[in-house]
């Protein structure tokens, strides 16, 4: 029952997964999207629109929650559920990164 | 000044949100920056310094309790709020060393963003279904004539906005 529960939100879009491992404190906007362009090297960028898109969706399911205020910018944080999630994630890209290591000839 | 300042009206439907963007540009371009929006394609355009200014229309209903952290994020990242019309957020930012800022940085919350606008159209369309009998049954009165052709012409414009922005939705899945 609670399996399915997270599984439902599986796989998270990169953005989303990117945005939720930041939350792993409690951050507010800017400093989310400033740490996943640092976190992921450049690889991941991600725009206030589809962040606050990310924060409005994340709240609803409750996998993130508000924390405080100040200077009128609002910070998350993880909920259980929402580290369960995001452990979720996780193994599966280490799946996904083993098989994509294991291919030999890929390397040659 | 007056003469600084000039009105321009131009029609997008609500699937054209990146021709309106890509207008906007090459105004700021020409050097007339958006001041602010009004009903029914109305643009106020104040003149200065050309700059290769990009706009991004973002299409948001927020509660109001929401809008503080909503302008908050964009600001913080750079964006300036230059106004609204009917949940359609202006906002302005400056391209530097060639890279297009994007208020939206992947496909699903671009997707995302066409089909919070897709609801609201629905609830029009609801609306439009909803007084259809008084529209078509509920005569003679006067002027019955046009208020069918306005009818007729609402629904027509809605129905093919609905399609343009399922297609919109399909195409960019696809990408």
């Amino acid at each position: 029952m609670v399996r399915d529960d997270i599984n439902k939100y599986l796989p998270l879009t990169e953005s989303t997964y990117y945005i939720m491992l930041t939350l792993i404190e409690p951050l507010h906007g800017y400093a989310v999207m400033q740490k996943v362009e640092e976190i992921s090297k450049g690889t991941v960028k991600v725009g206030p629109g589809t962040l606050y898109g990310a924060f409005t969706a994340l709240e609803k399911e409750k996998l993130i929650v508000k924390v405080k205020e100040e200077k009128r910018r609002k910070s998350y944080v993880l909920t259980p559920k929402g580290k369960k999630v995001l452990l979720n994630q996780i193994k599966r890209l280490e799946i996904m990164t083993r098989n994509g290591l294991s291919v030999k000839n890929l390397y040659d | 000044m007056a003469e600084n300042t000039i009105r321009k009206f131009r029609w997008f439907w609500p699937w054209q949100d990146e021709q309106e963007e890509a207008w906007l540009r090459s105004m700021s371009q020409q050097g007339w920056h958006l001041v602010s929006v009004g009903l029914a394609g109305i643009y106020r355009f104040k003149s200065g310094e050309p700059c290769d200014c990009v706009y991004r229309l973002d299409y948001q209903a927020y509660k109001k309790k929401d809008e503080q952290d909503y302008l908050q994020l964009f600001s913080d990242a750079g964006w300036e709020h230059i106004g609204y019309m009917s949940n359609w957020h202006y906002f302005r930012k400056e391209a530097r060393e060639g890279e297009v800022p994007e208020i939206y940085t992947d496909i699903e919350s671009k997707v995302a963003k066409y089909k919070r606008l897709l609801t609201y159209l629905a609830f029009f369309a609801v609306i439009i279904i909803a007084i259809s009998h008084n529209v078509w049954f509920d005569y003679p009165y006067s002027w019955w004539f046009v208020t069918r052709a306005i009818y007729l012409l609402l629904t027509v414009s809605l129905v093919y906005s609905i399609i343009r922005l399922l297609l919109r939705i399909r195409h960019l899945r696809r990408i």
